[in-house]
This record gives C-alpha cells, sequence and structure tokens, in this order.
C-alpha cells in the first residue's frame, strides 16, 4: 500500500506544520463545539472529584490515604491529564469506516496517522489554554492541596509525554478493529468505560481491591493517565516511578511495533471487502 | 395514532434487521456487563471507604444506578442512534430528505433509527432495580410505584430534550458529530445523587445539564426519599424542556431553511 | 452522443399554454430572489484567530431575480453551470429554503410553509444524495416511506408492482442498499421517492455518475411515469442528453438570473449565430481550393472539411459551394446543444452583473470541512 510508504523527516516535519495551520483554523471555526466538549471533559472528574471530597469530609477527614484537598488535586491533575491523552481516534475511524471515507486517505502517499497525530495534538494545545485556567479555578474553589516535590514536577513532563503517544498508540491499534467488525460502536464503548474504569477516573488506583490494580498495571491501562498523575502528586517512590517509566516504554515498543503489522493486515482486509 | 404505528414500523424493521447480526449480541451483551461492573464496583469502592454518601445508603444508591442504566437505555435505545443519524444527515445534505416528507421533522428525526441492543440495558435496569429494592426490604406501594412511573418519564423527557438540543445546533455549526460523544461523558454525571455537589454545580446539573436531576429524582421516588415539591418541579421542568427543545428544534429548521437570515 | 439539432424534430410547447401558466400553472415563481450571508475569514492562523472574535459575514445573492410558470405535465429542463442558482430555485420550489424576496406557489401550496397536503405531492430526488438507509434491505425502506407517507395498502401494493415492474427492481428489494451498484440503487431511490405517487418531482442531477445505459434507463422511466400520472417534473442535469431526450422546455439560469425560458430549438436559433457545413469534396481536389473564401474552416479531415458559417450567409454559401465545388455531400448543422449552452454561460456570463456566489455557497460538490457553507445550502 503506498500509505505505508515512509516519508522522510523533513517531509513530515512539513506535514505537521501544514496540519497543524489547518486543524487550528478548522478548530476555531468550531469553537462553540470545543466548549461544549470540554463540559464534557471537565464533568466526570469533577463529579469524582466531589463524590471522593463528600466521602473523605463523611469519614473524618481522611478515606484510603486521601484528604478532601488531595482527591481535588488528584481529580483536577487527571483532569487536565486525561485532556492531553485523549484521543476521539476510535470514533473518528469507525466513522470514516462507516461512511466509506477512509479510501481517500489510502490515496495519500502519507500514513493517516500522521494527521490524526498532527490535529490531537493541536486540538490539546488549543484546549489546555481552557483547561488549566478551568483546572486552576477549580482547585482553588475546592481547597486543592497541591504542592509537588520538584523532582516529581521534572519527571511528570516526561511521563506525560510517554502517557500521551502510549494512549494514542493503544487507542489507534482499537480503532483498527474497525477493519473487522462491521459494528465498532459496542466495542468503542467498552474499550472506554474500560479506560474510565481503569486508568483512575473513577477513584485513585490505590483505593481498588489488589485484583483491578494488577489488571490496571499489566495491562496498559495504568500508564496511559494514572501514573503521571501519581506522580506529579509526590505519592510514587523513585522505585516506582522507575517501573513506571519502564512500563511505559514497554508497552510503547510492543505497541508501535504491532501498529505496522496491524494496519498492514487492516488495509488489506479493508481493500478485499472493497468497502 | 397513525404516528404511534410509524414508531411501530420503525421499530419492528430495527428488530428484523438487527437480528441478521447476531453475533452482534455476544459483543453487546459484554458491553452491557461491563457497563454494569464497572458502575458497581465504582459503587463498592465509594462504600468500602464510607457508610452513606450525601445521606444515601448503598443499596438506595443501587437504586440509582438502577435508574441510571434504564434511561440511558431508553434514551440509547431510539433517539441516541436517530440524533447521530440526523446529524449526519446535516453534514451530507441528506437531511432534505426528511424535511420534504409529510411527517412531524422532530418526530421523525428522533425516531429514525433504533439500537435494539439497549434494551439488554433495560432489563439490567430493572434487575437492578429490583435488587436494589428487595435489599432495602421495603414494598413499593401502588403510590410510590405512580410516583416512579412518572417521574421515570418525566426524567426521560428531561434528557431526551437535552440531548435534541445538543444535536440541534448542528443546524448551526455542521460539524458536530462528537456531540454526542460529549452527550454520553455528560450523562455519566447522573451516576450519583445531584445532592452531593456544590450548589452552584447542583444548579448546573439541575438547569444546564439536567441529567443527574433527571436521574436522581425517579430513584428518590423508588426508595420512598422523593417530596412533593420535587415530584411537581420534576414534571414542570420536564414539561418546561420538552417545550423550550421543541421550540429551539424549530428555529434550527428556520435557520436551515434560512428564513431568519 | 449529442445528435446534432437538424435531425431532431422541435417539440415547442403551445405558447398560448404557457401564457395561461401564470394562472393555472403547477409551479409558479415570481420575483425570486435568495441571499445568503456567507462568513468571510482569509487563510492563517491568525485570521482565524482574528474571527475568534469578530466574524464578518457578507451577502452573497445565489437567485437574484428568476420568474417562470410550469404547467401541469410539463418537463422542464433546468439547466446553470455550477453555482448559478438551479440548486437554491429548486430547494425553494421543495419548501427547503425559505426565499429572500419572491412569490412562488406549487400546487396552490407556498412551499416553505410546508404543509403536509403540500409535502404529500411532491418528492425530491438528488442524484449524489441517498435517501434509503445504507444498511437496510430496499424493500424495508419501501415500508418506511408507506408508513410516513400513509399510503393504503392497496394503493401501496399497485403502485410497488408498477414501479417494480417499470425499473426492473424484482431481484434488488431484498438486498441491504449497499450492495448495489450505483445505476441500481438510483432506480430505487427513484422509486422510493415515487411511492405515494407525487404530482411534482424535483430531480436534482438524477442520472449523475450513471453509466450511459443507466442514464437511458432512468430516462425512459421519467418519461412514461410522467406520461402515465401527468406529473409535473422539475430537472437539473448536466447531462444534455437527459435534457434532449426529456424536456420540451428548458430554464437556463446563470448567476441567479434567467437567461433563457423557452423551447431547444428556440435556445439553439437565440443563442447559435452559426451554422456548421460540412462538405465532402470529390478526390484530392480540396489541398489547392482556397476553402477560406466561404468560411471558417474549423474542420479539414481528407476530402471532408467543416465551415462555420453566419446563420444569414449560411443559404448563400451552401449555393457557391455548389456551384463553384466537386462536392460529394453536404450537410448543414446546428452546433451541438452541449456547445451551445457553453457559449450561453459565456456569454451570460459577461453580461451578468449578478456577483457569482463562491464556491461554498452554491456548489453541489460535498466539502468536507465545510468551513464557509451557510446552513440550508448543498453541502
Amino acid at each position: 500500500m503506498i500509505a505505508g510508504r515512509a516519508a522522510g523527516p523533513r517531509a513530515l516535519l512539513g506535514l505537521y506544520r501544514a496540519q497543524f495551520a489547518v486543524h487550528l483554523a478548522a478548530q476555531m471555526q468550531y469553537r462553540v463545539m470545543l466548549a461544549i466538549w470540554l463540559i464534557g471533559l471537565v464533568l466526570q472528574p469533577l463529579m469524582y472529584l466531589v463524590v471522593w471530597a463528600t466521602v473523605a469530609r463523611s469519614q473524618g477527614g481522611e478515606a484510603g490515604g486521601f484528604t478532601a484537598g488531595q482527591f481535588a488535586a488528584y481529580f483536577l491533575v487527571l483532569m487536565v491529564v486525561n485532556q492531553l491523552t485523549f484521543t476521539w481516534v476510535t470514533e473518528v475511524t469507525e466513522y470514516r469506516v462507516r461512511e466509506g471515507e477512509f479510501s481517500p486517505l489510502l490515496l495519500r502517499p502519507v500514513h493517516p496517522i500522521h494527521a490524526d497525530l498532527a490535529e490531537n495534538l493541536t486540538y490539546k494545545l488549543l484546549t489546555l489554554t481552557l483547561t488549566l485556567p478551568i483546572a486552576l479555578l477549580l482547585g482553588v474553589s475546592f481547597g486543592a492541596d497541591f504542592s509537588p516535590p520538584v523532582w516529581a514536577v521534572a519527571a511528570f513532563v516526561p511521563a506525560l509525554g510517554l502517557a500521551v503517544a502510549l494512549r494514542f498508540v493503544a487507542d489507534w491499534l482499537v480503532a483498527l478493529l474497525a477493519f473487522w467488525v462491521t459494528r465498532m460502536t459496542a466495542i468503542n464503548q467498552t474499550y472506554s468505560v474500560l479506560t474510565i474504569f481503569l486508568t483512575g477516573q473513577i477513584a485513585p488506583l490505590s483505593l481498588f481491591p489488589e485484583p483491578v490494580r494488577v489488571v490496571a498495571a499489566v495491562l496498559p491501562f495504568r500508564w496511559m493517565v494514572a501514573f503521571p498523575v501519581e506522580l506529579l502528586l509526590g505519592r510514587l517512590s523513585a522505585r516506582e516511578t522507575l517501573v513506571g517509566f519502564g512500563a511505559q516504554a514497554v508497552w510503547l515498543v510492543v505497541l508501535v511495533a504491532v501498529l505496522p503489522w496491524a494496519w498492514r493486515a487492516g488495509v488489506r482486509r479493508y481493500s478485499a471487502v472493497g468497502a | 395514532m397513525s404516528r404511534l404505528r410509524l414508531v411501530g414500523v420503525f421499530l419492528r424493521l430495527g428488530v428484523l434487521n438487527e437480528l441478521q447480526y447476531r453475533a452482534n449480541f455476544w459483543i453487546q451483551l459484554i458491553r452491557s456487563l461491563v457497563n454494569l461492573a464497572t458502575a458497581l464496583a465504582g459503587l463498592g469502592v465509594v462504600f468500602s471507604q464510607a457508610t452513606t454518601l450525601d445521606g444515601w445508603r448503598q443499596d438506595e444508591l443501587l437504586a440509582l444506578v438502577g435508574v441510571y442504566f434504564l434511561v440511558g437505555a431508553g434514551v440509547n435505545l431510539v433517539f441516541l442512534p436517530s440524533m447521530s443519524q440526523f446529524i449526519g444527515d446535516v453534514r451530507k445534505g441528506t437531511l432534505d430528505y426528511v424535511l420534504t416528507k409529510p411527517e412531524d421533522a422532530q418526530l421523525l428525526v428522533s425516531i429514525r433509527r433504533v439500537d435494539i441492543w439497549r434494551l439488554i440495558d433495560v432489563a439490567m435496569g430493572f434487575g437492578v432495580n429490583g435488587v436494589a429494592l428487595a435489599r432495602l426490604g421495603s414494598d413499593l406501594g401502588p403510590g410510590r410505584a405512580a410516583a416512579f412511573g412518572l417521574t421515570l418519564l418525566a426524567g426521560g423527557a428531561i434528557v431526551y430534550s437535552f440531548l435534541l438540543a445538543l444535536a440541534t445546533t448542528a443546524f448551526w455549526f455542521v460539524r458536530v458529530e462528537n456531540i454526542l460523544v460529549v452527550f454520553q461523558s455528560m450523562y455519566v454525571a447522573g451516576r450519583w445523587p445531584v445532592g452531593i455537589y456544590p450548589p452552584w454545580l447542583r444548579g448546573t446539573l439541575t438547569f444546564v445539564v439536567p441529567i443527574a436531576f433527571a436521574i436522581t429524582v425517579p430513584a428518590s421516588a423508588l426508595v420512598g426519599r422523593l417530596d412533593w415539591p420535587t415530584l411537581v418541579g420534576t414534571v414542570v421542568l420536564a414539561a418546561a424542556m420538552l417545550a423550550f427543545s421543541r421550540w429551539f428544534w424549530s428555529v434550527g429548521v428556520r435557520h436551515y431553511s434560512g428564513a431568519s437570515a | 452522443m449529442i445528435s446534432p439539432l437538424a435531425t431532431r424534430v422541435p417539440t415547442a410547447p403551445d405558447p398560448t399554454l404557457r401564457g395561461a401558466a401564470t394562472r393555472d400553472a403547477t409551479i409558479s415563481v415570481r420575483g425570486l430572489r435568495k441571499t445568503y450571508a456567507v462568513p468571510e475569514r482569509e487563510a492563517g492562523a491568525v485570521a482565524a484567530v482574528r474571527s475568534l472574535v469578530r466574524r464578518t459575514t457578507r451577502e452573497v445573492p445565489a437567485v437574484a431575480d428568476v420568474g417562470f410558470a410550469i404547467a401541469p405535465g410539463e418537463v422542464v429542463g433546468f439547466l446553470g453551470p455550477n453555482g448559478a442558482g438551479k440548486t437554491t430555485t429548486l430547494k425553494v420550489l421543495a419548501g427547503l429554503l425559505h426565499p429572500s424576496a419572491g412569490e412562488v406557489t406549487v400546487l396552490g401550496h407556498v412551499p416553505w410553509r410546508r404543509d403536509r397536503a403540500y409535502l404529500a405531492q411532491i418528492t425530491l430526488v438528488m442524484g449524489q444524495r441517498n435517501q434509503l438507509h445504507w444498511d437496510i434491505p430496499v424493500g424495508d425502506s419501501f415500508v418506511l416511506n408507506r408508513a410516513i407517507y400513509r399510503i393504503p395498502e392497496r394503493q401501496y401494493r399497485e403502485t410497488v408492482d408498477e414501479l417494480v415492474d417499470l425499473l426492473g427492481l424484482e431481484e434488488l428489494l431484498p438486498k441491504p442498499v449497499r450492495n448495489l451498484s450505483l445505476g441500481e440503487r438510483m432506480k430505487c431511490e427513484l422509486a422510493a421517492a415515487l411511492l405515494h405517487r407525487p404530482r411534482v418531482l424535483f430531480l436534482d442531477e438524477p442520472t449523475l455518475g450513471l453509466d450511459v445505459s443507466a442514464q437511458r434507463r432512468i430516462r425512459a422511466f421519467v418519461a412514461e411515469y410522467n406520461r402515465r400520472h401527468e406529473a409535473t417534473v422539475l430537472l437539473t442535469s448536466h447531462y444534455m442528453a437527459d435534457v434532449e431526450a426529456l424536456c420540451q422546455r428548458v430554464i437556463v439560469i446563470h448567476r441567479g438570473r434567467l437567461l433563457y425560458d423557452g423551447d431547444l430549438t428556440g435556445l439553439v436559433a437565440r443563442f447559435a449565430p452559426d451554422k456548421t457545413v460540412v462538405v465532402e469534396l470529390a478526390g484530392d481536389a480540396a489541398p489547392e481550393l482556397d476553402l477560406a473564401a466561404y468560411g471558417e474552416v474549423v474542420r479539414r479531415d481528407g476530402g471532408q472539411v467543416a465551415f462555420r458559417v453566419p446563420k444569414a450567409a449560411a443559404a448563400a454559401v451552401v449555393g457557391r459551394l455548389l456551384a463553384e465545388l466537386p462536392v460529394v455531400d453536404l450537410t448543414v448543422e446546428d452546433p451541438p446543444v452541449e456547445d451551445i449552452i457553453e457559449r450561453v454561460f459565456r456569454e451570460g456570463g459577461a453580461q451578468g452583473d449578478v456577483a457569482s456566489p463562491p464556491d461554498g455557497a452554491a456548489a453541489r460538490e460535498p466539502s468536507d470541512g465545510a468551513v464557509a457553507v451557510p446552513a440550508g445550502v448543498s453541502r
């Protein structure tokens, strides 16, 4: 397939710059959409913040090793990290395959993942200008207890970068199932529910019973969102931090290795069906 | 009457067509089970740390989860897939076919697609409610059952109106496919009683994104926590939301046809 | 593909009928005007950010001043280049667009009020857009339309039988639409659109993208439907063959204005000032002769020469050619209708004083970003 051919790094850079400009312009056009979208992104962490702060207060100020203020900090950092790692690749791919809009992408001399990544990054940078102030505002109003150690802040940046990459690649792999399964909605929803549950968006993973924690850590879920959040809040020891980076790196290498293979198989399948 | 028949035709065809994809049943069943399992696990984690949440006991919140599933299933059964198609139609220009039909366009747009697998969620919702009631050891008298039925309908109407209003924005912003994903993430706010939120947020979740409210009220009715003012208020809010969304829809159609330009 | 007009029997509509049409017309349009407010923004990130704060819009006329009347049972071709305002006009007639000004009645109704009684009598088919649901069998879509239009059982049976017979749909009914070829799909689209036996048909590019035999099939069907049910048909098409085969009358609009309304022959007479004279010369006499003396030589192929001659001079030139040259064969032709239409648009464009709408406003290509598309316009 032509789309599989690698483009030179300079050509790719040019592509990203062009994509950035296009998506920036496009998303500006849909700014109301963006605002509505933000409500959704903010609402869920906010809801669990309230639930857990209520629990902590009802238990005399502390539950599961978190005070109300620490819960607030956890869910607000989570809100930002989730927004930065989030993708809508699965929904978009399902939509493209269903509506027959995938074929034009295959004709381009560049792998479609680059366009998706560029759009995703544009979107994140754009919305970050909104989520950060919102998180700060909510942090003040809910009395978030946020005082990260300096080393944690330094380690957070690469952990976040790896989490963004990991979640993006994982989402893209799940999205590729659309080539085989005609009705992806149910699979996408299941994946999304599992992601919310296992990345620590309902409660910090440490509050869950052992089996759930093991599943979240053995699968890539914990490393896509929860790890950088816990890291920034200074809740991880040096050893746990190193294990985390190791897990992120291993999963990223594995998924990136699988990706081209899955992509080729998917495209072959797609062409065979002739959708 | 003939409108009811129209709904029937859509439903029947939806069932007939889905039955061709029987493998889909298992995927859908797994999805519903995972959904329920994570909801119950979330509940379990909270109550592993506390005995009540804002005055709600665990089994009362179980009833809330049941209602959450019921209303969600109802919305996902017809309204969400139909709105998804509507948004696609606006983008592709095929909405013109709906608007040239001699039938109320809002009705057509709201019921055109049926995702019958959501009946699994309906069954689960009733199941969870049954379990919750049994564990609470309280029996559902006719008065409470009526209040539950009424508020459940009102809650459904509120959620439907909200969804319709969101989808109607497609008339102005064209590319709003994601708005339904947003709706789903907003719907999650209904998983907890609206009373736990701080006042400003409670107001938002009652009047701006009224989903939590729409689910808390029937759950309250079911477990016998509902008072008269809330019952009346909910019915009034439902009527107001229905009227508003219908008005907003007609403004959207007028905008689409350039009447307001 | 296009037959020269010389070989075609002109079928001019009765002028008295058209004169009376304003009163008893099925479709009556007077002073129709439609302008869109189109958001304007320059390219680039800076402009994008600026547009966040303030959005500038520009008034773009899509239809400037159009009027016509169509009698019951007429089949009228609606011609014009992309962006001429055809689709806009069609949408106004179908009740989808609210005009900025003008009076329109169809079957005695004001279309954009969208009365149930009105909508039950019309239909709209757009060649590039499907109404049939992708995943469900064609027959099921018919059942849905039956329910929506509340068609009585008996009438429904009869109509389906008739349409299945006319279009050869028998084997297509149980298939999901996604498994149909483009031509099959269009046949099914037409059938679904006609189940309620509409009295007025708005067909927007019904043969777009179809192969020649499928086009012919659709054409024959529309003609047959028109004959059987005396339905009024207003059709746009890029294929002149459609128009030539179906329409006694054409309405040409360009840049939102009416350029021509009448029969095809009249269009040729009015917009083709030249005739093409083709002569076949004996032997190899041709090379030495001074052919330019007879007219502009447009083609020269061995013994065969084609001249373009002003219409008024055609008879004289033919006489001279026959008298002075060793002519074996001679034909006089009108240029192909397509050429004439092109000329009409070129000349009309030169005179046009209405601003052309931007691509987004009336172009029919689906634009995927849809950045500057005003609501209600074809996307």
